[in-house]
């Protein structure tokens, strides 16, 4: 059963961010745990916890755009969620010197603890990232994998710089 | 049937449900009365609060509460205050060390207070009589057994301080149905007594911990978007502040255990006079030192500052700003203080919300979780959906932590990760669970280790483990693994590095049984007092219903026995005399109470005739 599936919806890179979270509210009214008798057995309780547990990893999917890209994606046979699948996509040499230098460059401004030229950085690749999201799920509504999976594996270490933004931000601060 | 006959079974009652705040400073015990929640009378005095402060004296009894508090300045080492600072945690951790003047016993694992009196105890420990107080005064409020508990713990706690929790309460003889963070049943109180609906942050600063939640509230559900805080830092540093800052005055630069114990009291009785006066004097050692309310604001910035970070966090975790935030609403008695208000009022743009107040509204939310978990009527109200706080991941090459399940995941939750064998022939592999946000495991909190065998021996790469996490409606985890080639299974339990084993619990809960005869005494007296007040409500009933059974002077003599008993009830300590005065009550009574059967039966009769035609 697919995430798409728990919620009775097709699989799309379109999706009502707010009318999924209602009904995943509505679903989690209708199976949590919480909501069994006092009476109810371990299988019961086992059951429901299960099906809670599937709702929530769905939603976090489902209603994260960049999830969601990855997860129809995989959804058409490609799984970029490993290092040896992602380097079987065979990135374009001149993006992967571009990411080198950027992260080189972070990596500098974390060494000088130089909060302000990671965020700016930062910004600059968020907004490559959402364009490169946007080319991904173009060519994922016309089913066109591999383009969705170039686009998709650039997302993929944006995503991971970012991260490494955040990292930065949340040690500086604490 | 037998399901049915579970959920009713009549030879089991199951007495009544209460919410318990295990506070760092205060601990208090709440349930719902006619349909709303209420704090009970928890200690000496009738308070609703409860120190929580735990005497072992040097005669093996123990103190809870008030008395211990007064006694703490005289034996600092023997009187574990804050002991929820030291809840899953051990000695090697940092700061344990200086958060008192305590003894401790050497060694790895869970740590140990070597105080008077016995044995060494445990956080654990200590934290159990704080519960068991807190029952016995729930059962002596309700005549009756009280042994199913919602207890509350702050957000940010990790899976170590969650067992251990959960283990206090097994110790002191409840039943936990709910570990219930803290933030999230002020929200619950709030929002069913104020109906909110909408995005609201729950700023929570207590005596030693703070937390920070973002809660969505729609139409009964209460969804838990992210959480932050710092599982050690409160108004006991608050209370430090001040104390440093007399040290330096007074040039004290090693002061001894007793003074440090005192100073701290004096330091929080003058930042509790701060609230309301611009300017307050602390006398130590008869020496005066001058404090103004604008020193003290000065001294607690750095904190203050470290709450922001905090609360920024959690809302970009949640995906929203401040602008979105509807409602900021205060929790724990640090938040009386004018300079956390006007923080906090700075940081959201708006002036927190304080109408319930902040030392009860975490057990009032305790308490109507309870009833929702247990009362079938309600079920259909209102349900909560909480997140795990710190992320869980596992070891991997190079000490890098993998991170299975991130922060702020909706629970209950489950993840898998497969894993496959590296070496030609390997039988074995060691599993590492650590927790929190770092890239180097070293930096994260170590949870627990154990070792994965069974694994038929292959080539490498070809043994395929499947390792799930499970994160149940408590926070805490469980984790099983699976061998795929051959579809053996085995479950583990995590028990925290930092934590009592199984057998540990059982032994001290056999030992509470062997050894207590203090404990016994103790019980049998709280056992007889409930019995008092019951026949007390008892009478007080059946001569308001059935008083014209008797006569002037039997009344009268009854009444007077009554009162007799009430008094007796209060100032006995010793079971037996109070059970021989009930005894004679109860024979005094016997002719009344044979009067009512006659009634009673009469009417049964006349019920009967009349359903025969």
């Amino acid at each position: 059963m697919t995430h798409f599936d728990l919620f009775n919806l097709p699989p799309s890179v379109d999706l009502d961010v707010k009318a999924l979270e209602d009904l995943h509210r509505k679903l989690s009214l209708e199976s949590h745990p919480d909501r069994l008798a006092s009476g109810a057995d371990a299988r019961a309780r086992r059951l429901a916890a299960e099906k809670s547990a599937s709702l929530n990893e769905a939603i976090k999917v489902l209603k994260d755009p960049v999830r969601r890209a990855f997860y129809v994606l995989e959804l058409k046979g490609v799984k970029l969620d490993t290092e040896q699948a992602a380097a079987k996509l065979k990135m374009p040499l001149e993006f992967l010197e571009e990411i080198m230098e950027r992260r080189e460059a972070l990596e500098a401004a974390k060494a000088g603890r130089k909060l302000e030229a990671a965020q700016s950085m930062g910004k600059e690749i968020h907004a490559a990232l959402t364009q490169s999201l946007s080319l991904a799920q173009d060519a994922l509504r016309k089913d066109d994998v591999a383009k969705a999976s170039l686009a998709l594996g650039r997302v993929r270490y944006y995503a991971r710089f970012l991260e490494e933004v955040d990292a930065f931000e949340e040690e500086l601060s604490s | 049937m037998k399901g049915f006959l579970q959920i009713h079974d009549p030879l089991k009652p199951r007495g009544s449900v209460v919410g318990i705040d295990l506070g760092t400073t205060n601990s208090l015990v709440a349930a719902m009365i006619n349909g709303k929640p209420e704090c009970l009378v928890a200690d000496e005095g009738g308070s609703k609060l409860l120190p929580s402060v735990v005497h072992y004296a040097a005669n093996g009894s123990v103190i809870v509460g008030r008395h211990a508090f007064d006694v703490l300045p005289e034996y600092p080492t023997d009187t574990i205050k804050s002991v929820k600072r030291f809840m899953g945690k051990s000695l090697g951790d940092l700061e344990t060390k200086k958060l008192g003047a305590y003894k401790f016993v050497s060694g790895k694992g869970v740590v140990r207070f070597d105080v008077a009196g016995g044995q060494p105890v445990t956080p654990i420990e200590v934290s159990g009589e704080i519960l068991r107080q807190l029952k016995r005064r729930a059962e002596s409020h309700f005549a009756g057994k009280v042994e199913q508990a919602v207890i509350t713990v702050p957000a940010y706690f990790d899976d170590a301080q969650r067992q251990a929790t959960k283990d206090a309460g097994r110790l002191a003889g409840l039943e936990v149905l709910r570990l219930l963070n803290e933030p999230t049943a002020a929200a619950l109180a709030y929002g069913l007594d104020k109906g909110v609906q909408g995005l609201y942050a729950v700023f929570d600063l207590g005596g030693g911990t703070f937390d920070i939640s973002i809660l969505e509230l729609v139409d009964g559900v209460f969804q838990v978007k992210s959480v932050g805080g710092d599982s050690s830092l409160g108004g006991d540093d608050f209370d430090r502040a001040i104390a440093h800052q007399v040290l330096d005055a007074r040039g004290i630069t090693a002061p001894n255990v007793q003074q440090v114990a005192s100073l701290l009291q004096l330091a929080r009785a003058a930042k509790e006079r701060l609230t309301d006066a611009a300017q307050t004097e602390l006398v130590f050692e008869g020496v005066p030192f001058p404090l103004s309310r604008a020193d003290f604001n000065a001294w607690i910035q750095p904190l203050l500052l470290k709450t922001g970070s905090s609360v920024r966090r959690a809302l970009k975790d949640a995906g929203v700003t401040t602008a979105d935030v509807k409602g900021v609403v205060l929790v724990g008695g640090s938040t009386r203080v004018p300079a956390v208000r006007d923080y906090v009022a700075e940081l959201f743009g708006q002036p927190a919300l304080a109408d319930i107040d902040p030392d009860q509204v975490v057990a009032y939310g305790a308490a109507i979780q309870a009833d929702l978990l247990t009362n079938e009527d309600r079920k259909d109200e209102v349900l909560l959906l909480d997140v795990i706080p710190l992320s869980l991941g596992l070891e991997t090459m190079g000490g890098i932590t993998e991170k299975l399940i991130e922060r702020n995941s909706a629970i209950p939750t489950a993840q898998g990760q497969l894993f496959t064998t590296f070496q030609d022939g390997q039988t074995g592999m060691d599993i590492h669970v650590v927790q929190g946000e770092r890239e180097l495991v070293a930096d994260n909190r170590s949870l627990a280790r154990f070792r994965l065998s069974g694994i038929p021996p292959m080539a490498a790469g070809m043994g395929r483990v499947q390792v799930t996490f499970r994160v149940d409606a408590d926070g805490i985890l469980s984790v099983a693994a699976k061998e795929e080639t051959t579809g053996i299974t085995q479950q583990i339990t995590v028990k925290p590095t930092h934590g009592l084993t199984d057998e540990e619990i059982e032994q001290m809960l056999l030992d509470s049984i062997d050894h207590a005869e203090d404990d016994m005494q103790r019980r049998l007296l709280a056992e007889q007092r409930v019995e008092a007040e019951r026949l007390l409500i008892d009478g007080a009933k059946q001569l308001f219903e059935n008083g014209d059974l008797l006569s002037r002077e039997e009344r009268a003599a009854l009444e007077k026995e009554f009162v007799r008993l009430e008094r007796l009830r209060k100032i006995e300590t010793n079971h037996e005399a109070l059970k021989a005065a009930i005894t004679e009550i109860d024979t005094l009574a016997r002719p009344f109470v044979e009067r009512i059967m006659d009634r009673a039966i009469g009417q049964a009769a006349v019920g009967q005739r009349v359903e025969d035609f």
